[in-house]
């Protein structure tokens, strides 16, 4: 056997540590090494669990985890990683088993779920005592706030926008989106970026998993229509969420703007469709903000607001990030500890700007770092009309919206229900879980 | 010094007779296999059903009652449950009816006597050996309408002018998926008929050679009856295998577009880790185990178990 292509143990290990160093190294802000000196005896431990999306991730977090580590000899942060698909049902079955995380990080529209569980504290009395809680945006604590009670710390904010190509808008001549830009503008922009002999398309539609409901949902709102209607019933099979639906869907049933994989992209289809060229524009938060920096380069693309609809409206869905603590945690205090701490203006700066989202602290949210980039601007000009996603109202909701919502907005889209039924099978299914 | 006289004493009879203590011990030794088999099949089946007598839904523990047949009832009113048992059997005879006959073709070409046959042989285990989930991502790849190479590949040899969507579109996406798990099973009948084939004496070959036999009437009249066992025991178990197989799919489609490759067992994934429904996921659990009881009793009477042919 030839010995030149044998690796022994010891290379792949040394390889493997040279991977994490470049994956350190990418974080420009890293001031200290990755190992950090050993806590005291005595540190009580303090369980996070921290869903990963992108290798990037985990070594940002283990970073904030040692730094608070070593401000202070009390506590002793664990992270304990998991994958972010898995990230719900493993905190679901873990309250179900007694033995929650003290922290976790998880997505605003869990919280409810676990408050229905009874497995989360009310924060309120705390964070209105905290310090910096007048400097948070008070749509952030919205976010986080069930049934009157403040239940997590938002870390970092979300909202949507149009990510566009810059540079092929000057090769096809076509009219850059405004930040007032119309629906009828909308569908002129995706025609003229749709070259179906080059492989590309106009726009990138979402197809799968929970927001590709979400983002049809914003247009219809574009539109006049309401999840909920004032009598607190369900209202989102109303003629206007129909019309809207029908223009949007048509965008790739009609009008072929959008790549024939429409129906089985999620999240990750969509951002790879940008990234490699084959769709010129997409919905997305500003989590893929940075991602698309490595693949288009900065300067090839923006992001601009959604769209104004003919009722002369615009919504964009806003979503937090937060930090949840547990009842049934065993190191509340320290879990509480270690969340201040990550929502000071230091550690909250290098998380969010490392990740491309927006602080939910209005000091950190000006920096220039923020204000200035043009990767984000058509999320910081869409704060004005972001609204907290409506389909937070109700716990049951959550699941529910993935495994029946969006089987059905798929029969929408390839044709096999108009937009009036898919809305009325919809509005059966949120009207029977508004629990 | 006198002798003392020793007596022969009779032996005590034994609490079990020889037959009696033969066959217990036999049992014995059986029994680490029972108790192995009890804690790992017998304790959840029997968890299983106990769970889908439940209204078990681990966000709504305040909901936790026992509701009888209630999720029994649940299901017969379900449409994507019966979707997606259709799905199930299109998925699980489309699959393994074309991995039998590409499985049989390959065995009886590897069979063959040429140069490199080892290494052929060893490369046909290729996509057995890969784990499902890999397998599903490179197809996943190739299958990709926008930059995959399978439309690339049709583009340039002239035989497609559009993209085709493979996967995303309701009418392709369940032969897709199957052609995936066909490429994938292949090798296993391949090998397991493989074997069967080296086991059928030589003899048997020649004398109907010498009687006047020819191809065909040899594969029908030796081949044939002579790999039967094997043929029944490599598809039934295949059959039950690719029954609950879920990893491709839900890897490949997640069960869409719109339900189109949404099987049983997927169908069973999505109530437990997205509803976080137990209860219900376990009542279709109950009743997959059932089916596939049904069907292997059933099949195995059809082809009458594993014995040759008399």
């Amino acid at each position: 056997m030839d010995e030149r292509w044998c690796l022994s143990r010891r290379q792949i290990l040394k390889g493997m540590a040279a991977a994490g160093a470049l994956t350190a190294a990418e974080l420009a802000w890293w001031e200290e090494p990755l190992i950090a000196p050993r806590r005291a005896w005595g540190a009580v431990p303090v369980r996070f669990q921290f869903s990963v999306p992108e290798p990037k991730r985990t070594a940002l977090v283990e970073s904030l985890a040692q730094r608070f580590n070593q401000s202070q000899k009390d506590f002793e942060v664990k992270v304990e990683f998991v994958p972010q698909a898995q990230a719900r049902q493993k905190l679901i079955t873990s309250i179900a088993a007694g033995t929650p995380p003290d922290v976790a990080q998880v997505w605003d529209n869990w919280v409810g779920e676990f408050d229905g569980m009874n497995a989360v504290e009310d924060l309120t009395g705390k964070v209105k005592d905290w310090p910096g809680y007048k400097d948070v945006l008070p749509l952030a604590w919205e976010t986080v706030t069930v049934k009157k009670r403040v239940l997590s710390f938002p870390w970092v904010v979300t909202n949507d926008g149009v990510y566009w190509r810059t540079d092929r808008a000057k090769e096809y001549g076509a009219k850059p989106p405004k930040d007032d830009w119309t629906f009828d503008d909308f569908l002129a922009w995706a025609k003229t970026m749709t070259k179906p002999d080059k492989n590309q398309y106009g726009f990138g539609m979402r197809g799968q998993g929970t927001w590709a409901v979400l983002y049809a949902t914003e247009f219809m709102y574009a539109n006049g229509a309401q999840v909920l209607g004032k009598d607190g019933k369900v209202a989102i099979n109303s003629p206007e969420a129909a019309e809207a639906l029908d223009w949007y869907l048509d965008l790739f049933r009609k009008h072929k703007v959008c790549p024939p994989s429409v129906p089985t992209d999620g999240w990750r289809g969509i951002v790879e469709g940008f990234g490699r060229g084959v769709t010129n524009s997409y919905i997305h938060n500003s989590g893929s903000s940075e991602e698309q920096k490595d693949f288009v380069k900065a300067e090839n693309f923006s992001t601009v607001p959604l769209p104004f609809g003919p009722a002369k409206k615009r919504v964009s869905f806003y979503f937090s990030e937060t930090l949840t603590p547990f009842k049934a945690g065993k190191a509340r205090e320290g879990g509480f500890k270690f969340m201040a701490w990550a929502m000071e203006p230091e550690p909250h700066f290098m998380y969010s700007k490392t990740l491309g989202l927006l602080p939910a602290r209005k000091s950190v949210a000006e920096r220039p770092e923020f204000t200035k980039d043009p990767a984000l601007a058509g999320f910081i000009k869409s704060f004005p009309f972001s609204i907290v996603s409506p389909y937070l109202a109700y716990a049951g909701w959550g699941g529910k919206l993935d495994s029946e919502g969006v089987p059905l907005f798929q029969q929408a889209l390839v044709g096999k229900l108009s937009s009036k039924e898919f809305l009325e099978k919809f509005a059966e299914v949120l009207a029977k879980n508004m629990s | 010094m006198a002798r003392e006289a020793t007596l022969a004493t009779p032996l005590a009879r034994p609490l079990l007779s020889r037959r009696a203590r033969e066959i217990l011990s036999g049992y014995l030794y059986l029994l680490p296999v029972v108790v192995a088999l009890g804690a790992t099949v017998l304790v959840p089946i029997l968890s299983a059903i106990g769970m889908s007598l439940y209204n078990n839904v681990l966000i709504k523990p305040q909901d936790y009652r026992f509701i009888g047949l209630g999720n029994y009832a649940r299901l017969l009113h379900d449409d994507v449950f019966w979707l997606s048992l259709a799905n199930s059997f299109y998925w699980v005879f489309g699959s393994v009816s074309l991995q039998f006959v590409g499985g049989f073709a390959a065995a009886l070409l590897l069979h063959q006597t040429f140069r490199g046959r080892a290494v052929v042989r060893t490369l046909t285990l290729l996509p057995w050996i890969i784990p499902g989930v890999v397998v599903a991502l490179i197809w996943e790849y190739l299958y990709q309408p926008n930059y995959g190479a399978l439309n690339d590949l049709l583009a340039r040899a002239g035989l497609m002018t559009d993209k085709v969507a493979w996967l995303s579109n309701p009418s392709l996406a369940m032969p897709a998926v199957i052609a995936t798990n066909v490429w994938r099973g292949v090798p296993f009948f391949a090998i397991m008929l493989l074997a069967g084939l080296q086991a059928i004496p030589d003899e048997l070959y020649e004398a109907a050679r010498v009687d006047g036999a020819g191809v065909l009437e040899r594969f029908w009249h030796i081949t044939l009856p002579m790999l039967r066992p094997i043929i029944v025991v490599a598809t039934a178990t295949r059959i039950i295998w690719t029954f609950n197989y879920a990893d491709l799919i839900f890897v490949m489609t997640s069960g869409g577009p719109a339900n189109a490759t949404q099987i049983t067992s997927t169908y069973t994934l999505l109530q437990a880790y997205s509803n976080l429904d137990f209860g219900y996921a376990a009542t279709l659990s109950v009743v997959l185990l059932l089916i596939m009881l049904g069907f292997t009793i059933s099949y195995l009477r059809v082809t009458r178990g594993v014995e040759p042919v008399a």
